[in-house]
């Protein structure tokens, strides 16, 4: 029993066979292995790409629209749905954006700042085992799929203990974070970190060496050093190419200055190369979140900035104090009215430069808000890789480009 | 009478606004960073520059739009800023009739930024810097689709989040937060066609909205019928409450029969 | 070659069992839903979990496919766009009768927190939806409770009757 309506069947329009014995296939935008809805149509050379057209905006739900209607705080939530995958590091993002608009970077207490980035670093693992399990389910690996799943549950629950959601987090404040680590989190902390290691070793002995996977990625979606300047990338996908640009080590922000890390590069520029370099940065990480757990025991137990203009007092003090009461009212209600002026922060995420282009006119609403999306650029890049390219492949380079539709389309 | 809204832009506006408060400014620091300085000693020798300032660490050129293509080129090829991150419009068409253009550019060796500004006014189009950078070919799509803002020159000007059949750019000021009639119905009219309009309805964008008619959803308080009867009914009287609920009864302890748990 | 004969008496009985057809039919149909993936946004994301290794949704003999010609249920997760909604129509259509959607998800309800131009308020614009599961974004459990609804909304229909046709709201 069906409603009528007046959708022809659709490949009518589209020409199948042209005189040159090109084909047109479209792909998308409901295809499991698209990430999203990423529709393609791929001009066919027989088995060949001749070329493609990435069409994107299946996502668009006008975020950028939205921001300018909403005051600071209220956004917040918003860039959850940004880069679901990893939402913390979009809360932070903006959060940071905010934050240098206003002045108050220095006035954020150090235990946030500790916080924040062993967040943003569980986050960053989150989203390399969300990576490694689809895009090893679209290459044809079921079983790492489910073991990826399972480690990935484990951070879930960490994330879950610590903000109570598991996918929109949420996690982070304009200057600084709302809630105190939970009693017992760092020790299931340490716990995480102590099997995850043997994990990923299990995934590469599963992967690495395999025939089948190094056949479907080595010298799949070469990418250029120039190529990726020219695409803007970044990232992994910067990385991968070559050339050693860590937002975290060049333009340090928070405590990463700090910490040590090393930042890993990869010269053979294709699928298998950045596939090791995802690998890699999961150790980085838990490097990092183990140098910072003994920082946290240093630090003074202050969550908030203290700056009464813009940021409102702690929860004990609303209660108690007239003025904070009255200074959280008036925030809540009105909103903060940043300086005149504009900024743009670039910060690293997973998927690689997340940056917020704030331009404010001293309203409680921005006036502008523009949210430079790493994937955006990685999709865009694929008119310029794909061609050449086996129609198996195409799969095999939409998954090592690690596209994330929520934060393309915005 | 309902308050005047000015149309030109249809941005939320705070309701409240102090009549001696002056918004501070981010200052414009000089350029006196070394990098910063010695690019834009170079840079202004070829070129005439309007203005520029550091502000929050990043230097912010003011150019004139017509020169765009081979300021972004000079920057590239002999500054080194390599990488084109950022692209995009601010509609100040309300204010000055004009678009604020940046590009926002980043030097992968000196790891500084540069944002490079122009203005345009609003039937003007700008070139495109997509032959210096390939990244500029979806952003100015993207500027594009949601500003209107033509660009020659550049290979495949189209829509690319709207669909190709969209009316309107909505990131323009003018464009109402929850879209023109034409987006409104987008979907109906594209799956059922116009004459389904009546039968789906409008779109329900009030999220505490209540209609007093529908009676089988909402409860009027005193004014309670029965459940998807008509809302202009005699509603049922609510005295006592276990009169009127016959499977509610008071609870007798001197009735209740009393359970063996053991049997 | 003596032919084996078994004493049905004996060893407890015919290997007959008597039900009405409503009910055989139903059973197969509500322990083989298979799903149609129709990730939009966040919520598939949780739907990938429910179908991974700690929620396992194979014990409800939920299997996801990705052809709208083998599934009998459509879980719409995540936010419909404008954009998108001629797609969505187009896939329900070439599913099989009888078919079900479960709309996960705020924003697939009713267009959630994304009350903008380019989202559409609510599925039930544009296909009929039996399942309304609320949550941003649901938890696998949620999706998991959904399903078990469904199936107890599947029990109670006799093959019978003619399906009621379902209705845009």
């Amino acid at each position: 029993m069906q409603q009528r309506n007046r959708l022809e069947p659709y490949f009518e329009n589209l020409v199948f066979e042209r005189d040159d014995n090109h084909m047109v296939i479209n792909f998308g935008p409901q295809h499991p292995s698209a990430h999203g809805q990423l529709r393609l149509i791929l001009e066919m050379d027989g088995e060949q790409v001749a070329k493609a057209w990435p069409d994107i905006g299946y996502l668009h739900r006008g975020m950028e629209k939205m921001a300018e209607n909403m005051i600071y705080n209220e956004f917040l939530p918003t860039t959850d749905r940004m880069d679901y995958i990893a939402a913390t590091s979009n809360n932070y993002a903006f959060a940071l954006a905010v934050e240098r608009l206003l002045g108050i970077e220095d006035k954020v207490p150090r235990r946030a700042k500790v916080i924040r980035m062993i967040l943003l670093e569980l986050n960053r693992i989150i989203s390399h085992l969300f990576w490694l399990a689809t895009h090893a389910l679209d290459v044809g690996a079921m079983s790492v799929f489910l073991y990826c799943f399972r480690e990935r549950e484990y951070a879930m629950d960490l994330m879950e203990d610590y903000c109570g959601a598991r996918l929109t987090h949420s996690a982070v404040r304009i200057g600084g974070v709302p809630l105190d680590l939970p009693e017992g989190w760092l020790e299931r902390l340490n716990w995480f970190l102590n099997i995850l290691p043997e994990q990923i070793e299990l995934y590469e002995g599963l992967l690495s060496e395999n025939r089948i996977w190094r056949m479907r990625l080595e010298n799949v979606g070469v990418i250029p050093p120039e190529m990726a300047k020219q695409w803007a990338c970044s990232g992994i996908m910067l990385r991968g190419s070559g050339i050693p640009y860590d937002i975290r080590k060049e333009e340090p922000y928070e405590l990463y200055d700090e910490v040590d890390f090393d930042v890993p590069v990869s010269e053979t520029c294709d699928s298998y190369g950045r596939y090791k370099l995802y690998m890699e940065e999961m150790r980085q990480s838990i490097r990092i979140i183990r140098q910072l757990i003994p920082m946290y025991k240093e630090t003074e137990p202050q969550l908030l900035a203290h700056v009464p203009e813009y940021i409102s007092a702690h929860k004990e003090d609303i209660m108690t104090q007239n003025y904070s009461l009255m200074q959280h009212f008036v925030l809540v209600t009105q909103g903060m009215r940043p300086p005149v002026g504009e900024v743009y922060v670039p910060t690293e995420s997973p998927k690689g430069e997340l940056g917020f282009y704030i331009r404010s006119e001293g309203e409680p609403y921005p006036y502008r808000m523009k949210i430079r999306a790493p994937s955006f650029w990685h999709t865009g890049i694929l008119q310029d890789l794909l061609p050449g390219h086996y129609l198996a492949d195409v799969v095999t380079i939409i998954g090592s480009t690690n596209i994330v539709f929520g934060e393309i389309d915005r | 009478m309902r308050p005047y809204r000015p149309k030109d832009n249809l941005q939320a506006k705070a309701y409240y606004n102090d009549r001696f408060w002056v918004a501070p400014r981010i200052p414009e620091e000089p350029v006196e960073d070394p990098v910063f300085a010695a690019d834009l000693a170079s840079l202004q020798e070829h070129y005439p520059i309007q203005r520029a300032y550091i502000q929050r660490g990043q230097l912010v050129i003011h150019i004139d739009a017509k020169e765009n293509k081979e300021v972004l080129r000079y920057l590239k090829e002999e500054l080194g800023y390599d990488v084109l991150s950022e692209l995009s419009a601010i509609d100040y068409l309300a204010q000055d009739g004009e678009f604020e253009i940046f590009y926002q550019l980043l030097s992968l060796e000196k790891a500084k930024r540069i944002r490079v500004k122009c203005r345009i006014k609003e039937h003007e189009a700008i070139e495109s810097v997509e032959s210096i950078f390939r990244s500029a070919d979806w952003s100015e799509r993207e500027m594009y689709d949601m500003f209107g803002i033509k660009v020659n020159n550049h290979p495949n000007l189209k829509r690319i989040l709207m669909p190709d059949d969209w009316v309107g750019h909505p990131l323009r000021k003018t464009y109402p937060l929850h879209g023109d009639e034409a987006a409104q119905w987008y979907e109906v009219d594209k799956i059922f066609g116009k004459e389904y309009r009546d039968i789906i309805g409008p779109e329900q964008r009030d999220a505490a909205f209540v209609d007093p008619n529908d009676t089988c959803n909402f409860a009027r308080i005193k004014h309670e019928v029965p459940r998807c009867a008509d809302p202009n009914s005699e509603p049922i009287r609510i005295e006592k409450f276990n009169d009127d609920a016959p499977f509610v009864e008071t609870f007798d302890l001197k009735k209740a029969k009393i359970v063996n748990r053991d049997r | 070659m003596a032919q084996h004969q078994v004493n049905y008496a004996a060893s407890g009985g015919l290997p007959v069992a008597l039900t009405t057809v409503d009910k055989l039919v139903n059973w197969g149909r509500t322990n083989s839903l298979w799903v149609l993936t129709y990730g939009l946004a966040c919520c598939a994301i949780e739907m990938m979990a429910s179908g991974a290794s700690r929620y396992d949704f194979d014990r409800f003999g939920v299997i996801f496919r990705a052809s709208p010609r083998q599934a009998d249920v459509m879980i719409v997760a995540g936010t419909l766009t404008k954009k998108h909604a001629e797609f969505i129509r187009r896939l329900y259509d070439q599913m099989a009768e009888p078919k079900w959607v479960i709309s996960m998800g705020s924003c697939a309800n009713t267009g959630g927190m994304f009350n903008t131009y380019a989202t559409v308020q609510g599925v039930d614009r544009v296909i009929p939806v039996d399942i309304y599961l609320p949550g941003c974004a649901p938890r696998p459990e949620t999706l998991q409770y959904a399903v078990m609804l469904l199936q107890k909304q599947i029990r109670k229909r006799s093959i019978f009757q003619k399906p009621k046709p379902k209705r845009l709201v």
